[in-house]
């Protein structure tokens, strides 16, 4: 309270006409216009944002975002849906990626002998290619080429010389992949 | 006679292409002289019936060794270089998986087929030193092969006969 009689009204009613005033200057001014004549770009210009950015704990923010839950809200199946994936694979370019695949590496890394010895495929080429004249026929092959094998081993014993620099046959049909006759010759010759 | 073609068929797995060896080599020719052996005689029975059959008359080449003998010569040759220049192998090397191609791994000529076929019989004369070569040489050349500029290759595909094989085997486990 006032130490001075009157005070209190007194001061109730400056107040009053303080507030009044205020209403009326508010009234009167375009707050707009005046917003529009003030240059923001000048303003901002003399804001040190790094300086307000510094001061904020971008840490703090980031704990309190519950990740989870914006994950939850979002609708992955229209994001995909939007997708043009066509378009995608246009601008893919397959021809060059193919190129870039070593088949023969791959091809080589298959195991043929236990594919065909462990699934139907076998059968199916067992049904398709042979017979009894085509087994006899791989059997008398596979003596012949044991025994042409084991006639050269003792020939070039014999004139104490060493075939393994020899070609192997024309360059044109010789082929790049290791013989594997000796072993087909000891599994028929079983 | 066909003009073999001039393509090369691409390599594959196994020995094909290989120089044949000499083993493989005996067999075949011994089941060419006994193959063509076999369809001549066949041949010079199926004329005498013909010609029984048409004149009355006998046929008896036996009687006749100068005629035999230049019909076998005529017959052998026919045999071996129209096999050769049609598709580098005859019966017996088709039977052992073997066939005639040029030095340089191209399909044998007609020209390359009769040379051969002319050229085999020095190898036999020369008893049987022009086979030598197959043992000795590194391309397995016979003089009739030097002569004729051809090889003479493996050409049964070995990993078909594996796979053939296996195939036969009762699957163990699935993959």
């Amino acid at each position: 309270m006032s130490p001075l009689p009157g005070a209190n009204r007194m001061e109730q009613l400056v107040e009053s006409i303080a507030e009044r005033v205020v209403n009326l200057v508010l009234d009167a001014v375009d707050i707009n216009a005046l917003v529009a004549q003030i240059d923001m770009d000048a303003v901002l210009a003399k804001v040190d944002v790094d300086a307000i950015v510094s001061k904020v704990d971008v840490e703090k923010i980031i704990e309190r975002v519950d990740v989870q839950k914006i994950i939850d809200r979002v609708d992955v199946d229209e994001i995909v849906a939007r997708v043009d994936v066509e378009a995608i694979i246009d601008r893919v370019d397959v021809q060059h990626i193919i190129e870039r695949v070593d088949v023969q590496e791959i091809v080589q890394r298959v195991d043929i002998d236990s594919l065909v010895e462990q699934t139907e495929l076998g059968t199916i080429i067992a049904r398709s290619t042979s017979g009894v004249a085509s087994e006899v026929l791989d059997v008398v092959r596979a003596q012949g080429v044991g025994l042409d094998d084991f006639v050269a081993r003792w020939v070039n014993r014999i004139l104490r010389r060493s075939s393994s620099e020899w070609p192997a046959g024309p360059t044109r049909l010789i082929s790049p992949a290791p013989a594997e006759v000796p072993a087909l010759a000891a599994e028929v010759a079983r | 006679m066909t003009t073999p073609s001039t393509t090369v068929a691409p390599p594959v797995a196994g020995r094909q292409g290989n120089y044949a060896g000499g083993v493989t080599r005996l067999a075949a020719f011994a089941a060419d002289v006994g193959a063509s052996w076999g369809i001549f005689t066949l041949g010079v029975a199926g004329l005498g019936f013909a010609i029984n059959l048409a004149t009355g008359g006998q046929v008896n080449l036996a009687s006749r060794q100068i005629l035999a003998l230049i019909a076998i010569i005529i017959w052998e040759f026919v045999y071996f270089a129209y096999q050769w220049s049609l598709g580098g192998k005859t019966i017996g090397m088709a039977l052992l998986g073997i066939r005639v191609v040029a030095s340089d791994g191209n399909p044998i000529t007609p020209r390359q087929a009769v040379i051969r076929t002319v050229a085999l019989p020095l190898s036999i004369l020369l008893l049987g030193l022009g086979f030598i070569g197959i043992l000795l040489n590194k391309d397995r050349h016979a003089l009739h092969d030097r002569l004729a500029k051809t090889v003479v290759v493996y050409s049964w595909d070995a990993r078909a006969a594996r796979l053939r094989w296996l195939a036969k085997q009762e699957p163990t486990t699935p993959v």
